[in-house]
């Protein structure tokens, strides 16, 4: 069997999926076995690993109830390949990320554990925990994480950043050209996309999901026409949006 | 964009239906009833429960429509992590076109508004203009795509 036809095949699943949800799936999965830019592949497994062990993590529970989240001490339940810098960010984006500061990032910097690698690892949680979550909104077993390719990361970082904008440095909104004009059309974007651009290959990793488990740029802009989808633009919005109000996303 | 949506479908909806107001869901949403139990039962992670949502979505609009909920519910447990865990504010542009939605929905409660300046003097101005201009262009847009494919 070829290494992509191992993930997230669906074969088992009591519902048809769309084949263009299971690719996207599928190919994201092979994203995060392979070395990134920042993390190579046995630490992008191990961050996904700790997606996982968040959400069963006693000291996180404890946490999410102390008035201060940054006051506290404890082990969180993880793994042994990441420094505890990086276990305790993936937990607190899974389990506490409205309490994450821009001080938070800035001290993990001089620990070492640099504003690059902070995005490259927000965008392996979100994707991770995005795909796991589809899979318990439909009842399905969690799909077992990929074996991790040999090699280092390249430590890329784009050109054109700015820093005023968010807790981290993004491309400018006129920044995404030459190696990163794919990423939106000039100047055409908007904050949520530009978030993780300190890391280009995590916006577009994003994308490949979005694409299919949301709408495409291009749908985005169709509110009434046919989408490709069971559901409409109203029973799509109304579900994001609930999710969105329990999860008191402003954004 | 459930709001623009409906203007844009000319259709009836009760935005308090994202605040989970059942009442709200009869208006011009198909299933909008199971649609948002099923979204609230996950996103509370109230497993028993979602068992529940999922069959009543299932039964009531078929296995398509349950994968797309899923699939938009999971998408939307990534969206505020991306914002919540770089900071980001609310684009100008969308801030002007959901002034009264906001205040409508009451987001302003949510922590994470921190990230956003207070509407100002000059976003207010141009939420009067927004959306209205908004819909012009989505409309038009609309039309061009549709003589495109026909």
């Amino acid at each position: 069997m070829a290494r992509s036809d191992l993930y997230c095949n669906y074969s088992e699943s009591p519902y048809p999926i769309r084949q263009g949800l299971a690719n996207a799936h599928k190919a994201y999965w092979q994203a995060l076995a392979a070395p990134g830019n920042w993390f190579n592949g046995k630490q992008r497994v191990a961050i996904a690993c700790e997606v996982r062990n968040a959400l069963s993590c006693p000291f996180c529970e404890q946490r999410k109830n102390a008035l201060s989240p940054y006051t506290l001490q404890g082990e969180h339940l993880k793994g042994d390949v990441l420094g505890d810098e990086v276990v305790d960010a993936v937990h607190r984006v899974v389990t506490d990320q409205s309490r994450i500061t821009k001080n938070y990032i800035d001290d993990n910097a001089k620990l070492g554990f640099s504003e690059e690698q902070y995005v490259e690892l927000v965008g392996i949680v979100v994707n991770v925990f995005s795909i796991d979550e589809f899979h318990r909104a439909l009842g399905l077993p969690l799909e077992p994480l990929p074996e991790p390719m040999a090699g280092e990361p390249d430590h890329y970082r784009p050109g054109l950043t700015e820093q005023d904008t968010a807790y981290v440095a993004m491309i400018p909104p006129e920044g995404a050209v030459g190696d990163e004009a794919d990423l939106w059309e000039a100047a055409k974007t908007a904050n949520v996309l530009r978030a993780l651009s300190l890391v280009p290959s995590a916006v577009r990793e994003w994308m490949g999901i979005a694409d299919e488990q949301y709408l495409s740029g291009e749908a985005m802009m169709n509110f009434s026409g046919p989408n490709g989808r069971a559901i409409n633009r109203m029973q799509i919005e109304l579900v994001a949006g609930r999710v969105s109000s329990i999860n008191e996303c402003f954004y | 964009m459930l709001s623009l949506s409906a203007d844009l479908s000319d259709a009836t909806v009760n935005l308090q239906m994202i605040n989970g107001d059942e009442a709200a869901t009869d208006g011009d949403v198909a299933h909008a009833r199971a649609l948002m139990k099923f979204a609230e039962t996950f996103a509370l992670r109230d497993e028993q429960s979602l068992a529940d949502a999922r069959e009543t979505l299932l039964d009531e609009a078929g296995p398509g429509v349950l994968v797309d909920a899923a699939a938009v519910a999971a998408n939307f447990q990534r969206m505020v992590r991306i914002a919540d865990s770089t900071g980001i504010p609310l684009d100008t542009r969308s801030a002007a076109m959901s002034v009264d939605i906001r205040k409508e929905l009451d987001l302003q409660r949510f922590g994470s508004a921190k990230n956003t300046p207070p509407t100002s003097l000059k976003t207010k101005l141009l939420s009067y203009i927004a959306r209205p201009m908004a819909k012009i262009m989505l409309r038009r847009m609309e039309a061009k795509a549709q003589k495109d494919r026909s």
